[in-house]
């Protein structure tokens, strides 16, 4: 990856959760809906730290996974979306800021 | 116990002191009906203790608008609570009353290691037994296969960490049992997610699974971030330090005989 990032994705700070056995539960505050990450989901969620990009994250998920980097994006960037759409985690520019 | 203390523009102000698991409350109000009603209601958990969280009922004579922590609104009857007050106003009724106090006591609990749960609580050989789910999944029908004195709620348990141990206390909160919960509490055995089967059967949970059979059943009005950090590692504390299962409940006395001892 040669191409600099332009989006980080950060956890929704108004959530709260917990790692408990291999899983993560999510509790979102606002409308007490509850959701739950698996493995993977949990090991991205340990890593979206605001700093990182959807390929910085795929990399680590290659890595710690042994899959090829291409079906680690394409799987990093699809639990990103449902993230996203579940409003648990938000994008932020990488030069800082707020997107919205 | 509910002795009038004094006068406070329109009505005679009383009191009465009682006590949820091991949390002391002190109302005062000058609606004397109101007053005979919550005496009775609550007549098992009068207990007077130092430090009791105030709570002033219909006081017109106090503004409206100041900052709450904690506010909801509940059919027309309002909690609102800050460091020093706690108010409810639009309180016509014990009903009314016995809903702000659920709700007061949900988010007070945050602050003492515990939490209410949809969940009947039955003492055997001196544990608790806790068997969790929603309307219509059975905890008033167990309650009522239990013997006489064993049931400590059938409706709304509380839940609490002290010394390093859950206990389980009961609540003034009725189910369908219609009888007063007891105000007495034990060392929680085992905690139970209760289906209606045909047959009784009970299989482990994992602590992410009895998680998922809690979080639902929880009673938790704050909309609070911090609020909610503290409800979920109360919660999961709960789940990883005590027994679950998940229990088939077929509705008949002998169900002691699958539960573990």
């Amino acid at each position: 990856m040669t191409n600099k990032p332009s989006i980080f994705w950060q956890k929704n700070p108004a959530l709260a959760w917990r790692e408990i056995d291999d899983a993560t539960v999510i509790i979102s505050p606002t409308d007490s809906v509850m959701h739950e990450l698996n493995d993977t989901g949990s090991f991205l969620w340990k890593n979206i730290d605001g700093r990182r990009s959807a390929a910085e994250l795929a990399g680590l998920l290659a890595e710690s996974y042994e899959v090829a980097p291409d079906v680690a994006l394409t799987d990093t960037q699809a639990l990103l979306d449902e993230m996203s759409t579940r409003k648990l985690v938000v994008p932020i520019p990488a030069t800082g800021g707020d997107l919205r | 116990m509910s002795a009038p203390d004094a006068n406070s523009g329109g009505g005679r102000q009383q009191q009465f002191d009682f006590s949820i698991g091991c949390v002391p409350f002190q109302l005062q109000m000058s609606d004397a009906r109101l007053h005979r009603a919550v005496s009775l209601r609550y007549a098992a958990f009068t207990e007077a203790a130092a430090e009791p969280i105030h709570i002033t009922l219909n006081d017109s004579s106090i503004a409206g608008s100041q900052h709450a922590d904690f506010a909801y609104d509940f059919e027309g009857a309002v909690v609102r609570a800050n460091s020093r007050k706690i108010r409810f106003d639009g309180v016509h009724n014990e009903y009314a009353l016995d809903s702000l106090l659920r709700i007061l006591l949900s988010w007070k609990l945050t602050g003492r290691n515990g939490f209410l749960l949809h969940a009947a609580t039955v003492i055997r050989n001196g544990k608790a037994h806790v068997f969790t789910g929603r309307s219509g999944a059975g905890k008033s029908t167990l309650a009522s296969l239990s013997p006489n004195g064993s049931v400590l709620t059938d409706e709304i348990s509380l839940l609490r960490r002290e010394h390093g141990e859950w206990r389980a206390y009961g609540t003034p909160f009725w189910g369908e049992f219609r009888a007063a919960g007891s105000n007495t509490s034990a060392p929680v055995h085992a905690i139970y997610r209760l289906v209606q089967a045909a047959e009784n059967r009970v299989t482990s949970l994992r602590p992410v699974e009895l998680i998922r059979a809690l979080l639902p059943n929880v009673l938790f009005f704050s909309s609070d971030s911090e609020a909610t950090r503290r409800l979920l590692e109360i919660v999961s504390q709960a789940a990883e330090e005590t027994p679950g299962y998940e229990f088939s409940f077929r509705k008949d006395r002998a169900f002691w005989e699958v539960l573990p001892a």
